[in-house]
Protein backbone atom coordinates (compact mmCIF):
# COMPACT_ATOMS: atom_id res chain seq x y z
CA UNK A 1 0.00 0.00 0.00
CA UNK A 2 0.76 3.78 0.39
CA UNK A 3 2.31 3.59 -3.37
CA UNK A 4 2.33 6.76 -5.04
CA UNK A 5 0.75 7.57 -7.83
CA UNK A 6 -2.48 6.87 -6.64
CA UNK A 7 -5.18 8.96 -8.39
CA UNK A 8 -7.08 10.56 -6.45
CA UNK A 9 -9.99 8.67 -4.64
CA UNK A 10 -12.42 10.58 -2.31
CA UNK A 11 -12.72 7.24 -0.46
CA UNK A 12 -10.12 5.44 2.03
CA UNK A 13 -8.80 2.05 0.26
CA UNK A 14 -9.15 -1.06 2.36
CA UNK A 15 -6.21 -0.97 5.00
CA UNK A 16 -2.65 -2.67 4.07
CA UNK A 17 -2.59 -6.60 4.40
CA UNK A 18 -6.67 -7.15 3.84
CA UNK A 19 -7.32 -9.17 1.40
CA UNK A 20 -8.94 -6.92 -1.42
CA UNK A 21 -6.07 -4.06 -1.11
CA UNK A 22 -3.70 -4.90 -3.33
CA UNK A 23 -6.70 -5.55 -6.07
CA UNK A 24 -8.29 -2.25 -5.11
CA UNK A 25 -4.53 -0.38 -5.15
CA UNK A 26 -4.05 -1.97 -8.88
CA UNK A 27 -7.99 -1.44 -9.83
CA UNK A 28 -6.94 2.68 -9.15
CA UNK A 29 -3.52 2.91 -10.63
CA UNK A 30 -4.48 0.70 -14.24
CA UNK A 31 -8.04 1.26 -15.34
CA UNK A 32 -7.67 2.82 -18.29
CA UNK A 33 -8.14 6.90 -18.14
CA UNK A 34 -8.81 7.91 -21.68
CA UNK A 35 -10.89 6.19 -24.45
CA UNK A 36 -9.06 3.83 -26.44
CA UNK A 37 -10.90 5.46 -29.67
CA UNK A 38 -11.05 8.94 -29.27
CA UNK A 39 -8.86 9.79 -26.14
CA UNK A 40 -11.48 11.65 -24.15
CA UNK A 41 -10.93 11.32 -20.34
CA UNK A 42 -12.78 8.10 -19.37
CA UNK A 43 -14.06 9.67 -15.65
CA UNK A 44 -17.90 10.27 -16.91
CA UNK A 45 -17.71 7.11 -18.55
CA UNK A 46 -17.59 3.45 -17.17
CA UNK A 47 -14.36 1.20 -16.29
CA UNK A 48 -15.62 -2.22 -15.28
CA UNK A 49 -12.60 -4.69 -14.07
CA UNK A 50 -13.15 -8.53 -14.59
CA UNK A 51 -10.92 -11.20 -14.31
CA UNK A 52 -9.78 -14.21 -16.61
CA UNK A 53 -7.27 -16.00 -14.63
CA UNK A 54 -4.28 -13.53 -14.28
CA UNK A 55 -5.42 -11.52 -16.98
CA UNK A 56 -7.30 -8.63 -16.28
CA UNK A 57 -9.91 -6.96 -18.16
CA UNK A 58 -11.67 -3.87 -18.12
CA UNK A 59 -15.02 -3.32 -19.61
CA UNK A 60 -15.12 0.54 -20.86
CA UNK A 61 -17.49 2.63 -22.00
CA UNK A 62 -16.71 6.41 -23.13
CA UNK A 63 -19.40 8.54 -23.04
CA UNK A 64 -18.07 11.12 -25.04
CA UNK A 65 -18.00 8.49 -28.80
CA UNK A 66 -19.97 5.56 -27.03
CA UNK A 67 -17.24 3.47 -27.66
CA UNK A 68 -17.58 -0.34 -25.83
CA UNK A 69 -15.11 -2.71 -25.67
CA UNK A 70 -12.40 -4.59 -23.42
CA UNK A 71 -9.11 -3.07 -22.38
CA UNK A 72 -6.92 -5.99 -21.59
CA UNK A 73 -3.87 -5.44 -19.48
CA UNK A 74 -1.32 -8.29 -19.30
CA UNK A 75 2.20 -8.55 -18.83
CA UNK A 76 3.12 -11.55 -20.85
CA UNK A 77 1.64 -12.54 -24.17
CA UNK A 78 0.89 -16.02 -24.12
CA UNK A 79 -1.80 -18.41 -26.32
CA UNK A 80 -3.45 -21.20 -24.61
CA UNK A 81 -4.12 -24.38 -26.84
CA UNK A 82 -8.01 -23.74 -27.02
CA UNK A 83 -7.31 -20.52 -28.39
CA UNK A 84 -4.95 -21.78 -31.03
CA UNK B 1 -14.20 -4.03 -9.48
CA UNK B 2 -15.36 -0.44 -9.49
CA UNK B 3 -14.27 2.54 -7.94
CA UNK B 4 -16.10 3.54 -4.45
CA UNK B 5 -16.47 6.70 -5.96
CA UNK B 6 -18.41 4.94 -9.23
CA UNK B 7 -20.27 2.57 -6.92
CA UNK B 8 -21.37 6.23 -4.91
CA UNK B 9 -22.74 7.82 -8.12
CA UNK B 10 -24.54 4.35 -8.95
CA UNK B 11 -25.70 3.21 -5.59
CA UNK B 12 -27.46 7.00 -4.14
CA UNK B 13 -30.49 7.72 -5.19
CA UNK B 14 -31.80 10.16 -3.56
CA UNK B 15 -32.49 14.21 -4.96
CA UNK B 16 -29.14 15.42 -6.77
CA UNK B 17 -27.55 12.47 -7.04
CA UNK B 18 -27.22 11.44 -10.66
CA UNK B 19 -28.67 7.79 -10.15
CA UNK B 20 -31.38 9.85 -8.19
CA UNK B 21 -32.06 12.23 -11.01
CA UNK B 22 -32.56 9.16 -13.84
CA UNK B 23 -34.71 6.95 -11.30
CA UNK B 24 -37.15 10.46 -10.90
CA UNK B 25 -37.44 10.03 -14.88
CA UNK B 26 -39.67 6.80 -14.36
CA UNK B 27 -43.30 6.00 -12.77
CA UNK B 28 -43.21 2.97 -10.05
CA UNK B 29 -45.60 1.17 -7.88
CA UNK B 30 -45.83 2.40 -4.49
CA UNK B 31 -49.14 1.18 -2.80
CA UNK B 32 -52.19 -0.75 -3.88
CA UNK B 33 -55.33 0.22 -4.46
CA UNK B 34 -56.59 -1.65 -1.20
CA UNK B 35 -54.53 0.64 0.88
CA UNK B 36 -57.47 3.15 0.63
CA UNK B 37 -60.75 1.35 1.39
CA UNK B 38 -60.32 1.93 5.08
CA UNK B 39 -58.25 5.86 5.23
CA UNK B 40 -57.71 8.09 2.14
CA UNK B 41 -54.11 8.86 2.83
CA UNK B 42 -50.79 6.93 3.77
CA UNK B 43 -47.13 7.87 4.09
CA UNK B 44 -45.10 6.78 1.21
CA UNK B 45 -41.28 6.69 1.04
CA UNK B 46 -39.32 6.67 -2.30
CA UNK B 47 -35.87 7.32 -3.73
CA UNK B 48 -35.15 8.79 -0.36
CA UNK B 49 -38.15 10.89 0.50
CA UNK B 50 -41.13 10.77 2.35
CA UNK B 51 -44.37 11.21 0.47
CA UNK B 52 -48.25 11.71 1.62
CA UNK B 53 -50.11 9.52 -1.41
CA UNK B 54 -54.04 10.24 -0.98
CA UNK B 55 -57.08 9.37 -3.05
CA UNK B 56 -60.32 11.45 -3.04
CA UNK B 57 -63.81 10.79 -3.25
CA UNK B 58 -64.05 10.61 -6.39
CA UNK B 59 -61.05 8.07 -7.15
CA UNK B 60 -58.47 10.26 -8.66
CA UNK B 61 -54.77 9.75 -6.47
CA UNK B 62 -52.08 12.40 -5.88
CA UNK B 63 -48.61 12.55 -4.33
CA UNK B 64 -47.24 15.60 -2.09
CA UNK B 65 -44.33 15.91 -0.34
CA UNK B 66 -45.22 14.59 3.13
CA UNK B 67 -44.38 17.17 5.22
CA UNK B 68 -46.53 20.57 5.32
CA UNK B 69 -43.98 23.55 3.51
CA UNK B 70 -45.74 25.89 6.83
CA UNK B 71 -44.61 24.06 9.91
CA UNK B 72 -43.42 20.66 8.64
CA UNK B 73 -46.57 18.47 9.69
CA UNK B 74 -47.33 15.09 7.81
CA UNK B 75 -50.14 15.71 5.09
CA UNK B 76 -50.50 12.09 5.51
CA UNK B 77 -53.24 13.48 8.79
CA UNK B 78 -54.82 16.08 6.40
CA UNK B 79 -58.27 16.40 5.10
CA UNK B 80 -58.50 14.94 1.63
CA UNK B 81 -60.59 17.15 -0.93
CA UNK B 82 -61.95 16.82 -4.63
CA UNK B 83 -59.09 19.01 -5.47
CA UNK B 84 -56.09 18.15 -3.25
CA UNK B 85 -55.35 17.69 0.36
CA UNK B 86 -55.72 19.82 3.55
CA UNK B 87 -52.70 20.12 6.29
CA UNK B 88 -54.55 19.05 9.58
CA UNK B 89 -52.50 21.65 11.51
CA UNK B 90 -53.28 24.62 10.39
CA UNK B 91 -55.47 24.19 7.38
CA UNK B 92 -53.34 25.10 4.19
CA UNK B 93 -55.12 23.61 1.40
CA UNK B 94 -52.72 22.07 -1.55
CA UNK B 95 -53.73 21.03 -4.65
CA UNK B 96 -52.60 18.26 -6.96
CA UNK B 97 -50.25 20.02 -8.51
CA UNK B 98 -48.71 21.16 -4.78
CA UNK B 99 -49.96 24.85 -5.22
CA UNK B 100 -51.11 26.10 -2.02
CA UNK B 101 -54.89 27.12 -2.50
CA UNK B 102 -55.54 28.32 0.85
CA UNK B 103 -54.06 29.83 4.25
CA UNK B 104 -57.16 30.12 6.12
CA UNK B 105 -55.28 32.25 9.00
CA UNK B 106 -53.94 34.72 6.72
CA UNK B 107 -55.85 37.62 5.54
CA UNK B 108 -57.79 37.22 2.66
CA UNK B 109 -56.00 40.22 0.85
CA UNK B 110 -52.58 38.07 1.50
CA UNK B 111 -50.60 36.72 -1.54
CA UNK B 112 -48.42 34.91 0.36
CA UNK B 113 -50.11 31.52 -0.48
CA UNK B 114 -48.92 32.23 -4.40
CA UNK B 115 -45.52 31.90 -3.28
CA UNK B 116 -46.04 28.37 -1.37
CA UNK B 117 -46.00 25.28 -3.89
CA UNK B 118 -44.96 21.95 -2.21
CA UNK B 119 -42.69 18.99 -4.50
CA UNK B 120 -45.50 17.19 -6.08
CA UNK B 121 -46.26 13.95 -8.38
CA UNK B 122 -48.50 12.31 -10.36
CA UNK B 123 -50.03 8.95 -9.06
CA UNK B 124 -52.32 6.82 -11.56
CA UNK B 125 -53.47 3.18 -10.63
CA UNK B 126 -53.02 0.34 -12.58
CA UNK B 127 -53.29 -3.90 -12.50
CA UNK B 128 -54.44 -2.91 -9.13
CA UNK B 129 -51.36 -1.09 -7.82
CA UNK B 130 -51.19 2.90 -7.68
CA UNK B 131 -48.13 4.01 -9.50
CA UNK B 132 -46.20 7.80 -8.75
CA UNK B 133 -43.80 9.92 -10.86
CA UNK B 134 -42.01 12.29 -8.78
CA UNK B 135 -39.45 13.53 -11.81
CA UNK B 136 -39.68 16.42 -14.03
CA UNK B 137 -42.44 17.86 -16.45
CA UNK B 138 -43.32 16.90 -18.56
CA UNK B 139 -43.93 13.68 -17.03
CA UNK B 140 -44.21 10.16 -19.28
CA UNK B 141 -46.93 7.54 -19.95
CA UNK B 142 -47.28 5.20 -17.26
CA UNK B 143 -46.15 2.22 -19.37
CA UNK B 144 -48.87 -0.22 -19.53
CA UNK B 145 -46.53 -3.55 -19.74
CA UNK B 146 -48.70 -6.99 -20.49
CA UNK B 147 -48.76 -8.44 -17.30
CA UNK B 148 -50.35 -5.35 -15.53
CA UNK B 149 -53.23 -5.88 -18.42
CA UNK B 150 -54.01 -9.21 -19.38
CA UNK B 151 -56.89 -10.87 -18.10
CA UNK B 152 -55.82 -13.82 -15.99
CA UNK B 153 -55.60 -14.47 -12.00
CA UNK B 154 -53.20 -12.37 -10.35
CA UNK B 155 -51.25 -12.70 -6.90
CA UNK B 156 -48.81 -9.92 -5.78
CA UNK B 157 -46.06 -11.38 -3.13
CA UNK B 158 -44.74 -8.41 -1.49
CA UNK B 159 -41.43 -7.51 1.17
CA UNK B 160 -39.01 -4.96 2.17
CA UNK B 161 -35.56 -5.79 1.73
CA UNK B 162 -32.24 -4.15 3.75
CA UNK B 163 -30.71 -3.30 0.74
CA UNK B 164 -29.81 -1.14 -2.35
CA UNK B 165 -32.13 -2.05 -5.34
CA UNK B 166 -29.12 -2.29 -7.46
CA UNK B 167 -27.69 -5.10 -6.45
CA UNK B 168 -30.97 -6.85 -6.83
CA UNK B 169 -30.91 -5.39 -10.51
CA UNK B 170 -27.55 -6.94 -11.08
CA UNK B 171 -28.66 -10.43 -9.96
CA UNK B 172 -31.15 -10.14 -13.09
CA UNK B 173 -28.44 -9.78 -15.58
CA UNK B 174 -26.53 -13.21 -13.46
CA UNK B 175 -27.76 -16.27 -15.48
CA UNK B 176 -25.20 -18.28 -13.98
CA UNK B 177 -26.74 -17.83 -10.63
CA UNK B 178 -29.93 -19.91 -11.42
CA UNK B 179 -27.46 -23.53 -11.99
CA UNK B 180 -25.56 -22.77 -8.28
CA UNK B 181 -28.62 -21.08 -6.17
CA UNK B 182 -31.19 -22.25 -7.22
CA UNK B 183 -29.78 -25.44 -8.85
CA UNK B 184 -26.65 -26.59 -6.54
CA UNK B 185 -27.26 -25.18 -3.12
CA UNK B 186 -31.50 -25.82 -3.67
CA UNK B 187 -30.49 -30.06 -3.80
CA UNK B 188 -28.31 -29.39 -1.26
CA UNK B 189 -30.63 -28.32 1.02
CA UNK B 190 -33.01 -30.79 0.24
CA UNK B 191 -30.49 -33.33 1.19
CA UNK B 192 -29.75 -32.13 4.77
CA UNK B 193 -33.26 -31.10 5.01
CA UNK B 194 -35.22 -33.99 3.75
CA UNK B 195 -37.15 -32.64 1.06
CA UNK B 196 -37.38 -32.90 -2.69
CA UNK B 197 -35.34 -29.64 -4.03
CA UNK B 198 -37.17 -28.86 -8.22
CA UNK B 199 -34.63 -30.44 -10.61
CA UNK B 200 -35.59 -27.92 -13.80
CA UNK B 201 -32.76 -24.60 -12.15
CA UNK B 202 -29.74 -27.70 -12.00
CA UNK B 203 -29.31 -27.54 -16.05
CA UNK B 204 -25.57 -26.52 -16.81
CA UNK B 205 -25.24 -23.17 -18.43
CA UNK B 206 -23.72 -23.59 -22.07
CA UNK B 207 -24.13 -19.98 -23.25
CA UNK B 208 -25.45 -16.78 -22.50
CA UNK B 209 -25.80 -13.63 -23.90
CA UNK B 210 -27.53 -10.13 -23.48
CA UNK B 211 -28.89 -7.69 -25.99
CA UNK B 212 -29.59 -4.17 -25.54
CA UNK B 213 -33.23 -3.12 -26.55
CA UNK B 214 -36.00 -0.64 -26.29
CA UNK B 215 -36.91 -1.17 -22.71
CA UNK B 216 -33.51 -2.80 -21.24
CA UNK B 217 -31.49 -6.16 -21.58
CA UNK B 218 -32.58 -9.02 -22.96
CA UNK B 219 -31.27 -11.95 -21.43
CA UNK B 220 -30.64 -15.35 -23.08
CA UNK B 221 -29.26 -19.02 -22.48
CA UNK B 222 -28.49 -22.50 -23.73
CA UNK B 223 -28.52 -25.36 -20.74
CA UNK B 224 -27.00 -28.18 -20.89
CA UNK B 225 -28.85 -30.62 -23.85
CA UNK B 226 -31.02 -27.30 -25.06
CA UNK B 227 -30.29 -25.60 -28.51
CA UNK B 228 -30.24 -22.36 -30.06
CA UNK B 229 -33.23 -22.84 -31.54
CA UNK B 230 -35.26 -23.11 -27.74
CA UNK B 231 -37.13 -20.33 -25.90
CA UNK B 232 -35.04 -20.00 -23.58
CA UNK B 233 -32.06 -18.59 -26.29
CA UNK B 234 -34.12 -17.62 -29.00
CA UNK B 235 -36.57 -15.28 -27.13
CA UNK B 236 -34.92 -15.30 -23.66
CA UNK B 237 -36.43 -12.61 -21.40
CA UNK B 238 -36.00 -8.60 -20.10
CA UNK B 239 -34.45 -7.01 -17.13
CA UNK B 240 -36.47 -3.96 -17.98
CA UNK B 241 -34.88 -0.75 -17.08
CA UNK B 242 -34.08 0.41 -14.64
CA UNK B 243 -35.82 -1.95 -12.18
CA UNK B 244 -37.87 -4.53 -13.14
CA UNK B 245 -37.55 -8.21 -14.54
CA UNK B 246 -39.90 -9.77 -16.85
CA UNK B 247 -39.73 -13.76 -15.86
CA UNK B 248 -42.58 -16.48 -17.06
CA UNK B 249 -42.74 -19.53 -18.31
CA UNK B 250 -46.23 -22.13 -18.93
CA UNK B 251 -48.48 -18.92 -19.10
CA UNK B 252 -47.09 -18.02 -15.40
CA UNK B 253 -46.26 -14.20 -16.37
CA UNK B 254 -44.40 -12.28 -13.68
CA UNK B 255 -42.58 -8.54 -13.33
CA UNK B 256 -40.66 -8.83 -10.42
CA UNK B 257 -40.17 -5.21 -9.32
CA UNK B 258 -37.86 -3.50 -7.33
CA UNK B 259 -38.70 -0.11 -5.77
CA UNK B 260 -35.87 1.67 -4.44
CA UNK B 261 -37.24 3.40 -1.47
CA UNK B 262 -33.46 4.91 -0.16
CA UNK B 263 -30.23 3.89 -0.57
CA UNK B 264 -30.35 0.78 1.59
CA UNK B 265 -34.27 -0.22 1.51
CA UNK B 266 -36.18 -1.82 -1.30
CA UNK B 267 -39.79 -2.61 -2.37
CA UNK B 268 -39.41 -5.88 -3.67
CA UNK B 269 -42.79 -7.37 -5.60
CA UNK B 270 -43.63 -10.27 -7.14
CA UNK B 271 -46.52 -9.09 -9.52
CA UNK B 272 -47.59 -12.59 -11.23
CA UNK B 273 -50.34 -13.26 -13.61
CA UNK B 274 -51.83 -16.87 -14.25
CA UNK B 275 -53.78 -17.06 -17.32
CA UNK B 276 -53.16 -20.88 -18.56
CA UNK B 277 -54.26 -21.65 -22.48
CA UNK B 278 -57.84 -23.74 -22.12
CA UNK B 279 -58.21 -22.44 -18.37
CA UNK B 280 -61.19 -20.90 -16.37
CA UNK B 281 -60.59 -18.37 -14.08
CA UNK B 282 -63.15 -16.34 -12.76
CA UNK B 283 -62.47 -12.22 -13.29
CA UNK B 284 -61.03 -10.59 -10.75
CA UNK B 285 -61.91 -7.06 -8.83
CA UNK B 286 -58.36 -6.59 -7.56
CA UNK B 287 -55.32 -9.13 -7.63
CA UNK B 288 -54.34 -10.96 -4.57
CA UNK B 289 -52.22 -9.22 -2.30
CA UNK B 290 -49.53 -11.04 0.59
CA UNK B 291 -46.47 -10.03 2.61
CA UNK B 292 -43.72 -13.19 2.21
CA UNK B 293 -41.58 -14.54 4.70
CA UNK B 294 -38.17 -14.36 4.31
CA UNK B 295 -36.33 -13.99 7.75
CA UNK B 296 -37.32 -15.55 10.93
CA UNK B 297 -37.64 -14.66 14.49
CA UNK B 298 -34.14 -15.51 15.24
CA UNK B 299 -32.65 -13.57 12.49
CA UNK B 300 -31.68 -16.55 9.98
CA UNK B 301 -32.60 -16.54 6.70
CA UNK B 302 -35.46 -18.67 5.49
CA UNK B 303 -33.69 -20.40 1.96
CA UNK B 304 -35.75 -23.61 1.27
CA UNK B 305 -37.91 -21.67 -1.86
CA UNK B 306 -36.61 -19.96 -4.93
CA UNK B 307 -36.65 -16.49 -3.94
CA UNK B 308 -35.58 -16.88 -0.56
CA UNK B 309 -32.45 -18.15 -1.77
CA UNK B 310 -32.19 -14.77 -3.49
CA UNK B 311 -33.05 -12.51 -0.46
CA UNK B 312 -29.86 -14.28 1.27
CA UNK B 313 -27.48 -13.44 -1.75
CA UNK B 314 -28.89 -9.82 -2.12
CA UNK B 315 -29.27 -9.18 1.86
CA UNK B 316 -26.03 -11.10 2.46
CA UNK B 317 -24.43 -8.94 0.61
CA UNK B 318 -24.91 -5.75 2.58
CA UNK B 319 -27.22 -2.33 2.44
CA UNK B 320 -24.94 -1.49 -0.26
CA UNK B 321 -22.51 -3.77 -1.89
CA UNK B 322 -18.68 -2.52 -1.55
CA UNK B 323 -17.95 -3.24 -5.34
CA UNK B 324 -14.57 -1.56 -5.12
CA UNK B 325 -13.23 -5.29 -3.18
CA UNK B 326 -15.56 -7.31 -5.65
CA UNK B 327 -13.72 -9.30 -7.90
CA UNK B 328 -15.81 -10.05 -11.61
CA UNK B 329 -15.44 -12.97 -13.76
CA UNK B 330 -16.24 -13.38 -17.65
CA UNK B 331 -19.33 -14.86 -16.52
CA UNK B 332 -20.69 -11.34 -15.22
CA UNK B 333 -20.43 -9.25 -18.44
CA UNK B 334 -24.44 -8.81 -18.00
CA UNK B 335 -23.14 -7.21 -14.67
CA UNK B 336 -20.88 -4.84 -16.37
CA UNK B 337 -23.01 -4.23 -19.03
CA UNK B 338 -26.21 -3.20 -16.51
CA UNK B 339 -23.31 -0.82 -15.22
CA UNK B 340 -22.80 1.09 -18.18
CA UNK B 341 -26.26 1.18 -19.24
CA UNK B 342 -27.27 3.36 -16.35
CA UNK B 343 -24.17 4.95 -17.07
CA UNK B 344 -25.01 6.00 -20.22
CA UNK B 345 -28.85 6.94 -19.26
CA UNK B 346 -27.46 9.11 -16.05
CA UNK B 347 -25.32 10.79 -19.19
CA UNK B 348 -28.71 10.85 -21.15
CA UNK B 349 -30.46 12.47 -18.15
CA UNK B 350 -28.02 15.43 -17.54
CA UNK B 351 -27.75 15.97 -21.52
CA UNK B 352 -31.50 16.48 -21.42
CA UNK B 353 -32.58 13.78 -23.13
CA UNK B 354 -35.14 10.78 -22.44
CA UNK B 355 -33.48 8.04 -20.55
CA UNK B 356 -33.73 4.51 -21.90
CA UNK B 357 -37.43 2.87 -22.09
CA UNK B 358 -39.69 6.49 -21.61
CA UNK B 359 -42.87 5.67 -23.02
CA UNK B 360 -44.24 9.08 -24.73
CA UNK B 361 -46.56 7.43 -27.22
CA UNK B 362 -50.29 6.26 -26.17
CA UNK B 363 -50.77 2.72 -26.09
CA UNK B 364 -53.37 0.09 -25.06
CA UNK B 365 -50.19 -2.87 -23.75
CA UNK B 366 -46.77 -3.00 -24.38
CA UNK B 367 -46.06 -7.02 -25.15
CA UNK B 368 -42.37 -7.60 -23.54
CA UNK B 369 -40.42 -10.81 -25.15
CA UNK B 370 -40.39 -13.71 -22.50
CA UNK B 371 -39.95 -16.98 -23.09
CA UNK B 372 -42.86 -19.92 -22.96
CA UNK B 373 -41.11 -22.98 -22.54
CA UNK B 374 -39.15 -22.17 -19.72
CA UNK B 375 -35.53 -24.48 -18.91
CA UNK B 376 -37.19 -26.93 -21.22
CA UNK B 377 -39.27 -28.15 -17.92
CA UNK B 378 -42.90 -28.24 -19.71
CA UNK B 379 -45.95 -27.70 -17.22
CA UNK B 380 -43.61 -29.37 -13.86
CA UNK B 381 -42.04 -25.72 -14.45
CA UNK B 382 -45.50 -24.39 -13.15
CA UNK B 383 -46.32 -26.48 -10.19
CA UNK B 384 -42.41 -25.95 -8.80
CA UNK B 385 -42.73 -22.55 -9.42
CA UNK B 386 -45.34 -21.95 -7.35
CA UNK B 387 -44.73 -24.71 -4.88
CA UNK B 388 -40.80 -23.88 -4.36
CA UNK B 389 -41.14 -19.81 -5.00
CA UNK B 390 -42.78 -17.13 -3.11
CA UNK B 391 -45.92 -18.09 -4.20
CA UNK B 392 -46.49 -20.86 -2.00
CA UNK B 393 -47.14 -18.19 0.70
CA UNK B 394 -50.27 -16.88 -1.54
CA UNK B 395 -53.36 -17.69 -0.07
CA UNK B 396 -54.76 -18.70 -3.05
CA UNK B 397 -51.85 -21.04 -3.68
CA UNK B 398 -54.12 -24.61 -3.95
CA UNK B 399 -56.41 -22.41 -6.27
CA UNK B 400 -53.44 -21.58 -8.41
CA UNK B 401 -51.77 -25.20 -8.85
CA UNK B 402 -55.72 -26.45 -9.39
CA UNK B 403 -56.24 -23.81 -12.05
CA UNK B 404 -53.10 -24.65 -14.31
CA UNK B 405 -53.59 -28.84 -13.40
CA UNK B 406 -57.20 -28.47 -14.71
CA UNK B 407 -55.57 -26.54 -17.75
CA UNK B 408 -53.07 -28.56 -18.70
CA UNK B 409 -55.91 -31.75 -18.70
CA UNK B 410 -57.89 -29.88 -20.78
CA UNK B 411 -54.82 -28.74 -22.89
CA UNK B 412 -54.18 -32.65 -23.25
CA UNK B 413 -57.77 -33.85 -23.85
CA UNK B 414 -58.23 -31.38 -27.25
CA UNK B 415 -55.06 -32.59 -28.45
CA UNK B 416 -55.92 -35.97 -27.76
CA UNK B 417 -59.12 -34.76 -30.08
CA UNK B 418 -61.43 -35.35 -26.96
Amino acid sequence: MAETGLPADPHRLPPPGEWFAPDAERHLLDRPRFCPMCGAALERGMVCESWSGAQRNFMTWCAACSWMGDVVRYDRVAISEQHR
Amino acid sequence: MLTVEQNEELTRVGPGRPMGDLLRRYWYPIAFEQDFDATPSKTVRLLGEDWTLYKTPSGRYGIIAEHCPHRRASLTYGVVHPDGIRCGYHGWKFGFDGQCLEQPAETESSNFRDRVRAKAGRAEPLGGMVWVYVGPEPAPLLPRFDVYVLDGVRDIGYTTLPCNWLQIMENAVDPHHVEWLHGYYFEFLGQIGGFEAPKSFQKKHVKVAFDEFEFGIIKRRVLEGHSDEDDDWKIGHPLVFPYCMRVGGMWVDQMQIRVPIDDTHTWKLFYTLHHPEAGTWERQDRPVVYEFPWRRDDGTLITDYVEGQDIMAWVSQGPIVDRSTEHLGRSDAGVALLRKLFKENMQLVRDGGDPLGTVRTPHEIIELPCERDKFGAGTAFTDQWIKGGSMRYAPIRDELLALHRDAAQARARAAAGG
